[in-house]
């Protein structure tokens, strides 16, 4: 088996005056519903022109066959340096958030259809993106005849 | 301007080769380098059913900024979860758009534009605890 642990530390001295913030958690990623890690990996580092939304990663289908709804995780991880640049997110078409230049996110993806997808869009500029998927079951494309 | 560092590692034996990931931000205000200054606070809440509920309101914060959100379900079981939607109404449970489920002692931490709710549902009648926290980029005094 498999084991993959995610590790975050957030800390500030300055944000609530009079108390230092340190919030520290870990978790070891587990197939839905169980006590067994993950065991499938996909990895990238692309460039993400404006002015498209992208699917980011595999479509449901592409996760687990005909069974969905699985425990999958997503981290991504803006690479670009300019303050103005950002990468819109969202689950299918509503976009949840914006991933400024440096910034990072790390999220449970269940993937309960194929309209469940994670869409992002760049904006301002074209950004590098740094990713990772942890799942269940990934499984590839039907080659073309 | 506070600054707020967030720090995260992922260490894997999946592949033959060993996954680092080791990344650092410093959580700022949208399209500036100035650093968030505005909390919610640390909330902890515990769920004894399976009803939904917002755990942010998104008009307390202001809309289509670079707020930052964490959740962590601090309960020890596997079986058992949250969804956790971005939703407008408190319904997250197999309703757009469901982001995912946070099972027993994982965490998530995500960008947030502001502008609907974010909701969760347990998936059982079991306590259940989340903690959780918003970082916030412009926060809305409530009106008087």
């Amino acid at each position: 088996m498999a084991t993959t642990t995610a590790t975050i530390s957030i800390s500030s001295g300055d944000l609530i005056p009079g108390s230092n913030l340190s919030v520290n958690a870990s978790s070891t990623l587990m197939k839905a519903g169980l006590t067994t890690g993950l065991t499938q990996l996909r990895t990238g580092y692309e460039s993400i022109a404006t002015g498209t939304e992208f699917r980011l990663g595999p479509l449901a289908t592409e996760t687990s066959g005909s069974v969905h709804d699985i425990a999958s995780w997503v981290y991504i991880c803006n690479k670009a340096t300019d303050d103005t640049y950002y990468i819109d997110w969202g689950i299918h078409e509503t976009m949840i958030g914006r991933l400024y230049a440096g910034d990072w996110m790390f999220i449970p993806w269940n993937a309960s259809d194929d309209d469940a997808e994670i869409e992002i869009e760049a904006q301002n500029g074209t950004q590098t993106i740094e990713y990772a998927f942890f799942a269940s079951d990934l499984v590839l494309p039907t080659a073309a005849s | 301007m506070a600054t707020i560092n967030a720090t995260v590692s992922i260490n894997s034996d999946i592949s033959s080769y060993p996954v680092n990931i080791n990344s650092s931000m410093t959580m700022m205000k949208a399209g500036l380098c100035t650093g968030l200054d505005e909390t919610t606070g640390l909330r902890t809440k515990k769920f004894t059913s399976t009803t939904d509920a917002v755990i942010v309101e998104h008009d307390e914060l202001t809309d289509d900024k670079a707020h930052k959100v964490y959740i962590r379900n601090t309960s020890s079981s596997k079986e058992y979860f949250f969804y956790v939607a971005y939703n407008a109404s408190a319904a997250a449970a197999g309703t757009a758009e469901v982001i995912g489920k946070l099972y027993g002692g994982d965490w998530m931490l995500f960008p947030y534009d502001g502008n609907v709710n974010i909701t969760v549902a347990s998936s059982t009648t079991e306590t259940q605890t989340l903690e959780y926290m918003v970082f916030a980029d412009g926060v809305v005094a409530a009106k008087g």
